[in-house]
Protein backbone atom coordinates (compact mmCIF):
# COMPACT_ATOMS: atom_id res chain seq x y z
CA UNK A 1 0.00 0.00 0.00
CA UNK A 2 1.19 3.47 -0.61
CA UNK A 3 0.23 7.12 -0.66
CA UNK A 4 0.94 9.23 -3.71
CA UNK A 5 0.06 12.83 -3.07
CA UNK A 6 -2.28 15.19 -1.28
CA UNK A 7 -4.11 18.44 -1.95
CA UNK A 8 -5.77 20.66 0.62
CA UNK A 9 -8.27 23.22 -0.68
CA UNK A 10 -10.27 25.75 1.26
CA UNK A 11 -13.96 26.45 0.63
CA UNK A 12 -13.16 28.97 -2.11
CA UNK A 13 -11.01 26.52 -4.04
CA UNK A 14 -7.68 28.04 -3.04
CA UNK A 15 -4.92 25.47 -2.91
CA UNK A 16 -3.77 25.70 0.69
CA UNK A 17 -1.18 22.99 0.52
CA UNK A 18 0.17 20.38 -1.85
CA UNK A 19 2.58 17.58 -1.09
CA UNK A 20 3.65 14.45 -2.91
CA UNK A 21 5.41 11.28 -1.81
CA UNK A 22 5.46 8.41 -4.26
CA UNK A 23 4.25 10.07 -7.44
CA UNK A 24 5.85 8.65 -10.54
CA UNK A 25 3.85 10.35 -13.28
CA UNK A 26 3.66 14.11 -13.50
CA UNK A 27 0.72 15.86 -15.09
CA UNK A 28 2.89 18.03 -17.33
CA UNK A 29 1.06 21.22 -16.38
CA UNK A 30 1.89 23.77 -13.70
CA UNK A 31 0.98 23.23 -10.06
CA UNK A 32 -1.67 25.97 -10.25
CA UNK A 33 -3.26 24.56 -13.39
CA UNK A 34 -3.31 21.09 -11.90
CA UNK A 35 -4.91 22.35 -8.70
CA UNK A 36 -7.60 24.18 -10.65
CA UNK A 37 -8.31 21.09 -12.71
CA UNK A 38 -8.53 18.91 -9.61
CA UNK A 39 -10.76 21.35 -7.78
CA UNK A 40 -13.03 21.73 -10.80
CA UNK A 41 -13.43 18.00 -11.08
CA UNK A 42 -14.15 17.60 -7.37
CA UNK A 43 -16.69 20.39 -7.52
CA UNK A 44 -18.45 18.68 -10.43
CA UNK A 45 -18.36 15.24 -8.82
CA UNK A 46 -19.82 16.65 -5.63
CA UNK A 47 -22.80 18.21 -7.38
CA UNK A 48 -23.17 15.19 -9.66
CA UNK A 49 -23.24 12.79 -6.73
CA UNK A 50 -25.81 14.78 -4.80
CA UNK A 51 -28.08 15.21 -7.82
CA UNK A 52 -27.92 11.66 -9.14
CA UNK A 53 -28.25 9.91 -5.78
CA UNK A 54 -31.41 7.78 -5.56
CA UNK A 55 -31.45 8.22 -1.77
CA UNK A 56 -30.99 11.23 0.35
CA UNK A 57 -27.18 11.39 0.38
CA UNK A 58 -25.66 11.48 3.85
CA UNK A 59 -22.03 12.25 3.30
CA UNK A 60 -21.96 12.67 -0.45
CA UNK A 61 -18.80 11.99 -2.41
CA UNK A 62 -16.24 9.88 -0.51
CA UNK A 63 -13.78 8.43 -3.02
CA UNK A 64 -13.32 7.07 -6.53
CA UNK A 65 -11.07 4.34 -7.84
CA UNK A 66 -9.35 3.67 -11.15
CA UNK A 67 -7.35 0.55 -11.91
CA UNK A 68 -4.16 2.17 -10.59
CA UNK A 69 -5.12 4.59 -7.85
CA UNK A 70 -7.88 5.74 -5.54
CA UNK A 71 -8.76 9.35 -4.78
CA UNK A 72 -10.10 9.90 -1.27
CA UNK A 73 -12.02 13.00 -0.40
CA UNK A 74 -12.86 14.51 2.98
CA UNK A 75 -14.78 17.74 3.30
CA UNK A 76 -15.12 19.37 6.69
CA UNK A 77 -18.17 21.39 7.77
CA UNK A 78 -16.04 24.51 7.26
CA UNK A 79 -15.56 23.60 3.60
CA UNK A 80 -11.93 22.50 3.80
CA UNK A 81 -11.22 19.72 1.34
CA UNK A 82 -8.60 17.07 1.93
CA UNK A 83 -7.79 15.03 -1.15
CA UNK A 84 -5.50 12.03 -0.84
CA UNK A 85 -4.39 9.76 -3.66
CA UNK A 86 -3.45 6.24 -2.64
CA UNK A 87 -3.11 2.91 -4.38
CA UNK A 88 -6.27 0.81 -4.73
CA UNK A 89 -5.51 -1.48 -1.79
CA UNK A 90 -5.50 1.25 0.86
CA UNK A 91 -8.08 0.86 3.63
CA UNK A 92 -9.33 3.15 6.37
CA UNK A 93 -8.25 6.23 4.48
CA UNK A 94 -11.28 8.12 5.70
CA UNK A 95 -10.13 7.72 9.31
CA UNK A 96 -6.63 8.77 8.31
CA UNK A 97 -7.92 11.96 6.72
CA UNK A 98 -10.12 12.69 9.71
CA UNK A 99 -7.14 12.28 12.04
CA UNK A 100 -4.95 14.36 9.78
CA UNK A 101 -7.48 17.15 9.93
CA UNK A 102 -7.95 17.00 13.70
CA UNK A 103 -4.38 16.33 14.78
CA UNK A 104 -2.26 18.06 12.19
CA UNK A 105 -4.28 20.76 10.46
CA UNK A 106 -6.10 22.09 13.52
CA UNK A 107 -3.04 21.82 15.76
CA UNK A 108 -0.36 23.24 13.53
CA UNK A 109 -2.17 25.50 11.08
CA UNK A 110 -5.26 26.78 12.85
CA UNK A 111 -3.32 27.31 16.07
CA UNK A 112 -0.30 28.88 14.39
CA UNK A 113 -0.60 32.58 15.27
CA UNK A 114 1.49 33.51 12.23
CA UNK A 115 -0.89 31.92 9.74
CA UNK A 116 -3.53 34.13 8.15
CA UNK A 117 -6.75 32.23 7.40
CA UNK A 118 -7.36 31.89 3.68
CA UNK A 119 -3.70 31.90 2.68
CA UNK A 120 -1.59 28.92 1.57
CA UNK A 121 0.29 27.17 4.35
CA UNK A 122 4.04 27.68 4.46
CA UNK A 123 4.74 26.61 8.06
CA UNK A 124 7.69 24.25 8.23
CA UNK A 125 6.36 22.81 11.46
CA UNK A 126 3.15 21.78 9.71
CA UNK A 127 5.08 20.29 6.79
CA UNK A 128 7.24 18.20 9.10
CA UNK A 129 4.37 17.02 11.27
CA UNK A 130 2.28 16.11 8.24
CA UNK A 131 5.13 14.20 6.63
CA UNK A 132 5.81 12.34 9.87
CA UNK A 133 2.11 11.56 10.33
CA UNK A 134 1.63 10.21 6.81
CA UNK A 135 4.87 8.22 6.80
CA UNK A 136 4.05 6.40 10.00
CA UNK A 137 0.56 5.42 8.90
CA UNK A 138 0.15 1.78 7.86
CA UNK A 139 -1.25 2.91 4.52
CA UNK A 140 2.00 4.59 3.55
CA UNK A 141 3.72 1.22 3.66
CA UNK A 142 6.72 0.42 1.55
CA UNK A 143 7.41 1.57 -1.98
CA UNK A 144 5.99 -1.10 -4.25
CA UNK A 145 4.76 0.64 -7.33
CA UNK B 1 -8.15 20.76 25.12
CA UNK B 2 -11.04 22.89 23.91
CA UNK B 3 -10.63 25.65 26.46
CA UNK B 4 -6.92 25.87 25.70
CA UNK B 5 -7.48 26.78 22.10
CA UNK B 6 -9.72 29.67 23.11
CA UNK B 7 -6.96 31.23 25.20
CA UNK B 8 -4.35 30.58 22.51
CA UNK B 9 -6.44 32.18 19.80
CA UNK B 10 -7.43 35.11 22.00
CA UNK B 11 -3.80 35.69 22.90
CA UNK B 12 -2.78 35.62 19.23
CA UNK B 13 -5.49 38.15 18.38
CA UNK B 14 -4.54 40.42 21.26
CA UNK B 15 -0.97 40.39 19.97
CA UNK B 16 -2.14 41.32 16.46
CA UNK B 17 -4.50 43.98 17.77
CA UNK B 18 -1.95 45.67 20.00
CA UNK B 19 0.75 45.73 17.39
CA UNK B 20 -1.54 46.86 14.56
CA UNK B 21 -2.91 49.78 16.53
CA UNK B 22 0.56 50.91 17.35
CA UNK B 23 2.23 52.96 14.71
CA UNK B 24 5.63 52.08 16.12
CA UNK B 25 5.85 48.45 15.16
CA UNK B 26 8.03 47.23 17.97
CA UNK B 27 6.25 48.68 20.94
CA UNK B 28 5.44 45.75 23.17
CA UNK B 29 4.59 47.98 26.13
CA UNK B 30 0.82 47.66 25.81
CA UNK B 31 1.01 43.89 25.63
CA UNK B 32 3.25 43.84 28.67
CA UNK B 33 0.83 46.07 30.54
CA UNK B 34 -2.15 43.86 29.68
CA UNK B 35 -0.12 40.97 31.04
CA UNK B 36 0.75 42.92 34.18
CA UNK B 37 -2.84 43.76 35.08
CA UNK B 38 -3.96 40.22 34.26
CA UNK B 39 -1.25 38.72 36.45
CA UNK B 40 -2.00 41.15 39.25
CA UNK B 41 -5.66 40.14 39.37
CA UNK B 42 -5.05 36.49 38.68
CA UNK B 43 -2.72 35.91 41.61
CA UNK B 44 -5.45 37.00 43.98
CA UNK B 45 -7.61 34.16 42.74
CA UNK B 46 -4.84 31.58 42.60
CA UNK B 47 -3.43 32.10 46.06
CA UNK B 48 -6.66 32.21 48.03
CA UNK B 49 -6.01 28.78 49.53
CA UNK B 50 -2.23 28.95 49.61
CA UNK B 51 -0.42 29.69 52.90
CA UNK B 52 1.86 32.71 53.06
CA UNK B 53 5.25 32.35 51.41
CA UNK B 54 8.30 32.07 53.60
CA UNK B 55 10.68 33.97 51.35
CA UNK B 56 11.33 35.19 47.84
CA UNK B 57 12.57 31.83 46.57
CA UNK B 58 9.40 30.12 47.70
CA UNK B 59 7.37 32.71 45.81
CA UNK B 60 9.40 32.05 42.71
CA UNK B 61 8.87 28.32 43.09
CA UNK B 62 5.13 28.93 43.28
CA UNK B 63 5.31 30.88 40.02
CA UNK B 64 7.26 28.09 38.35
CA UNK B 65 5.01 25.25 39.48
CA UNK B 66 1.41 26.11 40.35
CA UNK B 67 1.11 29.38 38.46
CA UNK B 68 2.74 27.98 35.31
CA UNK B 69 0.72 24.77 35.43
CA UNK B 70 -2.54 26.68 35.65
CA UNK B 71 -1.79 28.94 32.73
CA UNK B 72 0.49 26.91 30.49
CA UNK B 73 -0.55 23.36 31.51
CA UNK B 74 3.03 22.43 32.38
CA UNK B 75 5.75 23.32 34.84
CA UNK B 76 8.83 25.25 33.85
CA UNK B 77 11.81 23.08 32.97
CA UNK B 78 14.42 24.92 34.95
CA UNK B 79 14.71 27.62 37.60
CA UNK B 80 18.05 29.16 38.39
CA UNK B 81 19.08 31.97 40.68
CA UNK B 82 22.25 33.76 41.77
CA UNK B 83 20.71 34.20 45.26
CA UNK B 84 20.92 37.92 44.76
CA UNK B 85 17.60 38.77 43.17
CA UNK B 86 18.28 37.36 39.72
CA UNK B 87 16.17 34.44 38.55
CA UNK B 88 16.17 32.64 35.24
CA UNK B 89 13.09 30.62 34.37
CA UNK B 90 13.46 28.29 31.45
CA UNK B 91 10.60 26.71 29.52
CA UNK B 92 11.76 24.38 26.77
CA UNK B 93 8.38 24.26 25.04
CA UNK B 94 6.72 27.58 25.74
CA UNK B 95 3.02 27.31 24.94
CA UNK B 96 2.69 30.38 22.73
CA UNK B 97 5.65 29.29 20.64
CA UNK B 98 4.89 25.60 20.18
CA UNK B 99 2.76 26.16 17.06
CA UNK B 100 5.31 28.36 15.34
CA UNK B 101 7.85 26.91 12.94
CA UNK B 102 11.22 26.40 14.62
CA UNK B 103 13.06 27.92 11.66
CA UNK B 104 15.17 31.04 12.13
CA UNK B 105 13.03 33.18 9.83
CA UNK B 106 10.20 33.09 12.38
CA UNK B 107 12.50 34.07 15.23
CA UNK B 108 11.88 37.79 14.68
CA UNK B 109 8.20 37.23 15.50
CA UNK B 110 8.97 35.54 18.82
CA UNK B 111 9.14 38.69 21.04
CA UNK B 112 5.48 39.44 20.26
CA UNK B 113 4.39 36.20 21.85
CA UNK B 114 6.39 36.44 25.04
CA UNK B 115 5.68 40.08 25.99
CA UNK B 116 2.30 39.27 27.55
CA UNK B 117 3.86 36.58 29.72
CA UNK B 118 6.62 38.91 30.91
CA UNK B 119 3.90 41.23 32.15
CA UNK B 120 1.93 38.37 33.60
CA UNK B 121 4.86 37.25 35.76
CA UNK B 122 5.69 40.83 36.75
CA UNK B 123 2.07 41.48 37.75
CA UNK B 124 1.85 38.29 39.76
CA UNK B 125 5.05 39.03 41.63
CA UNK B 126 4.02 42.62 42.17
CA UNK B 127 0.86 41.57 43.97
CA UNK B 128 2.94 39.19 46.07
CA UNK B 129 5.07 42.12 47.17
CA UNK B 130 8.03 41.72 44.85
CA UNK B 131 8.87 44.55 42.49
CA UNK B 132 10.71 43.20 39.52
CA UNK B 133 11.77 43.62 35.92
CA UNK B 134 10.96 40.69 33.68
CA UNK B 135 12.55 40.20 30.28
CA UNK B 136 12.44 37.25 27.93
CA UNK B 137 14.92 35.70 25.59
CA UNK B 138 14.15 33.31 22.72
CA UNK B 139 17.14 31.69 21.10
CA UNK B 140 15.39 28.84 19.39
CA UNK B 141 11.64 28.29 19.07
CA UNK B 142 9.86 26.92 21.11
CA UNK B 143 12.28 27.32 24.05
CA UNK B 144 12.13 30.53 26.05
CA UNK B 145 14.01 31.99 29.01
CA UNK B 146 12.52 34.58 31.33
CA UNK B 147 14.91 36.74 33.31
CA UNK B 148 13.44 38.08 36.52
CA UNK B 149 15.37 40.82 38.24
CA UNK B 150 14.08 41.82 41.66
CA UNK B 151 14.28 45.54 42.24
CA UNK B 152 15.38 46.28 45.77
CA UNK B 153 14.97 49.75 47.13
Amino acid sequence: MTIFNMYIFDKFGTLMYYVEWNRTKKSGITREEEAKLTYGMLFSIKSFVSKISPHDPREGFLYYKTNRYALHYLETPSGLKFVLNTDTAAINVKELLQQLYAKIWVEYVVRDPLWTPGTPVTSELFQNKLDEFVKQSPIFGIRNI
Amino acid sequence: MSEEIVFDCLHAEIVNYCLDNNKQKHDLGILEYIGFTTGYRLIERLTREVPRFKDELETMKFICTDFWTLIYKKQVDNLRTNNNGMYVVQDKAFRFLTRISPGTQQLEHAPKFVAFTCGLVRGALSNLGINSTVTAEVQSIPACKFHIEVNRN
